[in-house]
């Protein structure tokens, strides 16, 4: 009876057609259903934590959602929360999540054991030294498709997905392209920092080996002042133009500090990068566990340790013969001075120490950073005081502590400003597209056949697939820069930045939608399958189906105008009424009401049944309905013409099935294959949307 | 190694620096130099109601150039035939004039017979023309349209081009002080640097970057720069972007009309969905490009359908006995690249970059029948072409150039030939200075002349090549420097374009 209530309350006088699935099976309804026990426990958990926004540990549920016909405002919450924190909202966890405060669920993820991405090319590797190949790009592919879909500590996965955009490796770089576990082992160091100290992803970074091809400090060598010769500068540059400090000085609140002169103050000088580049001198591949094995040879490549893709580097100093590779001159930066050392006192790792440490201490690197991981999880544009608070808790956990990442995720994560659904033009961020695919994975419980999750490899033609890959960027400058501003006016006007809009144009616009097409349609060819059970459950009642597209896609954000042009998109697609043969008077008598086209009134609520011949809908009705397929949601004979029937079943005698269900339709595969169309075309629809391509 | 990534991120951080201004217009003090010169391009190139396009013929793999052009004179000709003609194959062509031997081997030398004489003018004051006289030069024996249009004056020879950072000597090369490209010998590095000046991972092509200076000569920028097969860096500009179509066209958005999942209205509104304005400013930005990719794929196709041109002959590859024709996928693509040419008003084109390339170049094995097949195809292409283009009254108007990884080993391998560095080239079109050689045509001889240990050090720079074809497109001096960063090192003007 609540059943029929609830469904009533969106549907008009819908109840049960002869082709519904036991509503039980329904999630949409039973997610809905559950509205006022989910919300009532949400706001004891919320009001047991302190509640409120600001830069507090929960959220407010009832900003989340435009109200009205959405999907309830805690669900719709849940969905927007875990949209920003993982890759993509699955039904299960939206569900999960209204149970716990959004701190709690940070802190179950922080907790989350880590499944390395190394350990998959390994495995892969054992398979594919039977086969009598190597591994290459595609294994780490798949094992990053494996954790982003199916892996179960999303937050860690996402963030060393944002962390990746930010120290960037790549697959482009003509050495790392052969290197498939050392960047596999790269991106797994990121999601182990993730949650740790700035200051030790920062040395992980600065001494995984893939980073020092990547930017040439592997195999960097001292000055000579006879020659001339001075140290490679690159990752000198980019560890305190990209990783750290940034180009200008800044306030706290990410705002560029300027001079009385009004201009921007420089954060460095290059005398500053002069000297650090002095630092990074004398690290090469790891050699072994004794200080002896890191000769001349294995300095410059030779004589590889089996494990040198993925151990840190190791300092070459006086440890073998002909290993006086570091800097042993005055090194100056940022105000630091390490004195000159001599070949006996040359220090490598205490250099480092000193260099690392000088830079994280840097005002900067709150702002800098927290800036830029809001961008990737929440909003291209943040406001100065979110930057601010975000910058804050990169300063001082509360318990003054510096760098503490698990304080940084919670203030993106749990700010006001990220929590609150605004309604100005400028909010939120383009997804990116890897990040859709990923969320329509999981929005639809795709599951790999082999477990492998294969045949998705590199998505970066733009004109047929995604235009982005992980660990793909084309330089070290990401994919996109934190300050890139589109072509357009407007945009450009408002003083608004959106870098993902820089890998979005004419031809990559035409790539994904065509992909997308291709990737929602269920095909059996593929190991990847999406699954859903769930959608051609609801796919009778398209105003139900489009709901959970409003759901899982949008997190409660799709405009009332574009859900009413889907809902008609999918409702456009008929489904065949069911045919039976079986007589519709079975269990019961018919008494006629109207013709098609007509209306009728019942007195009390009642069991109609529209249709002609042996093929009829059905429908509880109360109150006046109308004889028309608008009505009963489908034709169940086209091309003739149909009447409503008041079925009241025979008098029960013994046996008490009044109305049983009917048998299997004689014409179910066509019935299943336009309700595998109608998903088809609510998921499409939702995804090619700008207001879907728009994270809001 | 060291070094050379420095270099190479250097590079490629300055160009993405310089994109990020000029596509950002929010750097008003950066991007201001550039408008202005466009500005004052593009004053120039619409008081004169022309078109003009550049055709990059990409050789994926690195064609064997030393086996397409050959010095016949008895110093380079007795040496290749020696360094050549070992066993298991002997791959050493046959002196001009020289029968064929009917039962010999499919695409042998001896099946082909000699090689083509070629007879250049050597005009005076051209780079190289002067030492070039002294000997003679022919074209493989496949390649018999090549040869005449060599005659007729619209086919030039690039002599040994390739990549450099300045010119370099042999004893300069030996020396090993000077810079030289990074990666050299490697395939995708060193097709990046001839497409876009640096190994793999430059995202901004010379071809594209051309475009940019050009691009808002066109009433629709999107068509300026055009790749008929694939994505080739070649064609990526900072601003423009390259368009790509296939044999049918360009790549449409599928689903926006017909039946969509079993409906005849969901088309339409997934068009409407996805073009329609919006009050969010990304939203209402993400839709006007799909509305202008969906547009302009509609312009393009509207102008591509309506444009017709002859369909290529099928040629007769040597690898295969007479009569057994095979279709041209080359001719095919340039085919494409003529109908677009023939739309130009359609399109409201006045100056394009087009990408055609065709693979298998990397002989390292079965050299006879793979590269023979290839040069007669590329010479049966250009002749189609050509005459395509003739019919259209478009010769003066279309410039093509070859390019390739690079040129091969000066040994044979048994049967085949290894990564080299310099190689010859051909430019073609009736804007061309033909039946010339430019650049000094290095005598076929090891760790001597021009040569590495086993190769040529190139003469001609990409950045030459470029800077020529430039210059005949409209692009100034100060231009032409921002797109050729190291074209101060080198002869800005090879002279093989007419003014």
């Amino acid at each position: 009876m609540q059943k029929v209530q609830e469904s009533a309350t969106h549907h008009g006088a819908h109840a049960s057609a002869y082709s519904h699935p036991p509503v039980d099976a329904r999630l949409g309804l039973k997610t809905r259903l559950a509205r006022g026990t989910v919300g009532l426990a949400l706001l004891m958990v919320l009001a047991a934590c302190g509640g409120g926004g600001g830069a507090g540990d929960g959220s407010d549920p009832n900003t989340a959602s435009p109200g009205g016909s959405g999907p309830t405002n805690a669900a719709a919450a849940s969905a927007r929360f875990l949209t920003q924190a993982t890759y993509g909202p699955t039904s299960a966890e939206i569900t999960r999540l209204s149970t716990m405060s959004y701190a709690a669920w940070l802190d179950e993820q922080f907790a989350k054991p880590q499944s390395l991405h190394k350990d998959y090319l390994n495995q892969a590797s054992g398979d594919a030294a039977a086969m009598n190949s190597q591994v290459n790009q595609d294994n780490f592919f798949n094992s990053y498709w494996s954790q982003a879909v199916a892996g179960d500590d999303q937050l860690r996965q996402r963030a060393a997905f944002a962390l990746s955009q930010i120290f960037v490796i790549s697959f482009t770089d003509p050495t790392l392209r052969s290197q498939a576990r050392g960047v596999a082992s790269y991106y797994d160091m990121l999601g182990t920092y993730a949650f740790g100290n700035f200051r030790d992803l920062l040395e992980a970074v600065a001494l995984h080996p893939m980073m020092g091809i990547y930017l040439s400090h592997l195999k960097n060598q001292k000055e000579d002042l006879a020659t001339g010769r001075v140290p490679d500068l690159n990752f000198a540059r980019e560890i305190t133009q990209l990783f750290t400090v940034g180009q200008y000085k800044l306030n706290v609140d990410g705002s560029v500090a300027t001079g009385a002169d009004g201009k921007a103050l420089a954060a460095y000088t290059s005398a500053d990068l002069e000297g650090l580049s002095q630092v990074f001198t004398g690290w090469s591949w790891y050699a072994g566990t004794a200080s002896t094995e890191r000769t001349n040879r294995r300095f410059f490549g030779n004589d590889g340790n089996l494990e040198r893709d993925w151990r840190p580097m190791q300092d070459y100093n006086q440890f073998a013969a002909n290993t006086n590779f570091h800097s042993i001159g005055a090194k100056s930066f940022f105000g630091v001075t390490i004195p000159a050392q001599t070949l006996t006192t040359a220090d490598t790792k205490g250099d480092l120490k000193i260099a690392l440490d000088t830079l994280f201490n840097h005002p900067n690197v709150g702002p800098f950073i927290g800036k830029q991981l809001i961008q990737r999880m929440v909003t291209s544009n943040p406001s100065p005081a979110y930057v601010g608070r975000v910058a804050a808790a990169f300063n001082d956990n509360g318990a003054g502590k510096r760098g503490d990442m698990k304080a940084v995720w919670k203030a993106v994560l749990l700010d006001s400003e990220a929590r609150t659904v605004s309604t100005a033009s400028s909010a939120g961020k383009v997804r990116e597209p890897v990040i859709r695919l990923a969320n329509f994975m999981r929005a639809f419980n795709a599951r790999s056949t082999s477990g492998r999750f294969m045949g998705i490899g590199n998505t970066d033609d733009p004109s047929s697939r995604l235009n982005q890959t992980v660990m793909f960027a084309p330089t070290v400058f990401n994919f996109y820069r934190p300050g890139y501003v589109p072509s357009s006016k407007p945009i450009a006007d408002a003083g608004l930045v959106a870098p993902e809009f820089q890998i979005v144009h004419d031809v990559s616009v035409a790539g994904y939608m065509n992909y997308m097409r291709a990737a929602v349609q269920v095909d059996t060819s593929r190991d990847i399958q999406q699954d859903y059970t769930t959608e051609i459950g609801l796919a009778d009642i398209p105003a139900d189906l489009v709901e959970r597209m409003n759901l899982l896609l949008f997190a409660g954000t799709m405009p009332d105008a574009l859900r009413a042009q889907i809902v008609a998109a999918v409702t456009s697609r008929a489904i065949p009424a069911a045919v039976y043969s079986s007589s519709p008077t079975a269990g019961g008598t018919l008494a006629k009401l109207t013709d098609e086209g007509g209306s009728f009134t019942l007195a009390a609520t009642g069991t109609v049944r529209y249709g002609a011949g042996t093929s009829f809908v059905e429908l509880s009705v109360t109150g006046t309905g109308q004889c028309t397929n608008e009505f009963f949601g489908s034709d169940p004979l086209v091309g003739t013409g149909k009447a409503c029937f008041l079925f009241t079943p025979a008098p029960a005698t013994g046996a008490p099935a009044a109305s049983a269900p009917p048998p299997t339709p004689s014409n179910q595969a066509a019935i299943d294959n336009a309700k595998r169309d109608r998903v088809y075309l609510a998921v499409f629809l939702s995804m090619a949307a700008p207001d879907y391509l728009i994270q809001k | 190694m060291t070094l050379l990534k420095t270099s190479r991120l250097d590079a490629s951080r300055r160009r993405f620096l310089r994109t990020a201004s000029v596509v950002s217009g929010s750097v008003g003090a950066a991007a201001a130099p550039f408008a202005l010169n466009l500005a004052s391009l593009n004053t120039a190139v619409a008081q004169t109601a022309d078109y003009k396009a550049i055709v990059c013929l990409f050789l994926y793999g690195g064609n064997d150039a030393s086996h397409m052009v050959l010095r016949t004179d008895a110093l380079s000709f007795n040496e290749y035939t020696r360094l050549r003609s070992v066993a298991p194959e002997s791959i050493a062509l046959k002196a001009p004039g020289t029968p064929v031997v009917a039962n010999a081997a499919l695409a042998s030398p001896d099946r082909l017979g000699g090689v083509r004489a070629i007879a250049p003018k050597f005009s005076a004051g051209l780079t190289g023309s002067a030492e070039n006289s002294a000997y003679t030069y022919a074209l493989h024996p496949s390649m018999a349209e090549a040869q005449g249009l060599f005659a007729a004056g619209r086919l030039a020879i690039l002599a040994n081009a390739g990549p450099l950072v300045q010119p370099l000597s042999r004893a300069e090369y030996v020396a090993g002080v000077l810079p030289r490209p990074k990666a050299l010998g490697s395939h995708n590095d060193q097709q990046s640097t001839w497409q876009a000046l640096g190994p793999e991972g430059v995202k901004i092509g010379w071809g594209g970057h051309l475009g940019d200076l050009v691009a808002s000569s066109n009433t629709n920028t999107v068509f300026t720069s055009i790749s008929v097969s694939g994505n080739a860096v070649f064609s990526a500009g900072e601003t423009v972007f390259q368009y790509q179509v296939g044999g049918g066209g360009a790549t449409q958005v599928g689903g926006l009309s017909g039946t969509l999942f079993g409906s005849n209205t969901a088309a339409a509104t997934l068009k409407n969905i996805v073009t329609s304005t919006n009050a969010h400013l990304f939203a209402n930005e993400y839709g006007a490009i799909v509305k202008r990719s969906v547009d302009a794929q509609a312009t393009f196709q509207t102008a591509f359908a309506a444009s017709t041109v002859a369909a290529p002959s099928r040629y007769q590859p040597p690898s295969m006995n007479l009569g057994n024709t095979q279709d041209n996928g080359l001719a095919q693509q340039l085919q494409t690249v003529a109908r677009i040419i023939a739309a130009r008003a359609g399109l409201g084109a006045r100056r394009q970059v087009f990408f055609v390339s065709m693979g298998g170049f990397d002989t390292h094995d079965n050299q006879n029948p793979n590269q023979g097949d290839l040069l007669a195809r590329i010479s049966h292409a250009l002749n189609y072409f050509d005459t395509t283009l003739g019919t259209l009254g478009m010769r003066d108007n279309v410039t093509l150039f070859t390019a390739s990884d690079f040129g091969r080993t000066l040994t044979s391998n048994g049967d085949g030939t290894d990564h080299g560095w310099g190689g010859h080239h051909f430019v073609m079109g009736g804007a061309v200075n033909g039946t010339e050689i430019y650049g000094r045509f290095p005598q076929f001889v090891q760790k001597a002349g021009d040569s590495t240990d086993n190769a040529y050090i190139p003469g001609v720079s990409v950045d030459t090549i470029g800077s020529t074809l430039g210059k005949w497109f409209g692009a100034s001096n100060t231009q032409l420097d921002t797109v050729f960063p190291n074209l101060k090192n080198f002869t800005r003007d090879l002279g093989f374009m007419k003014a």
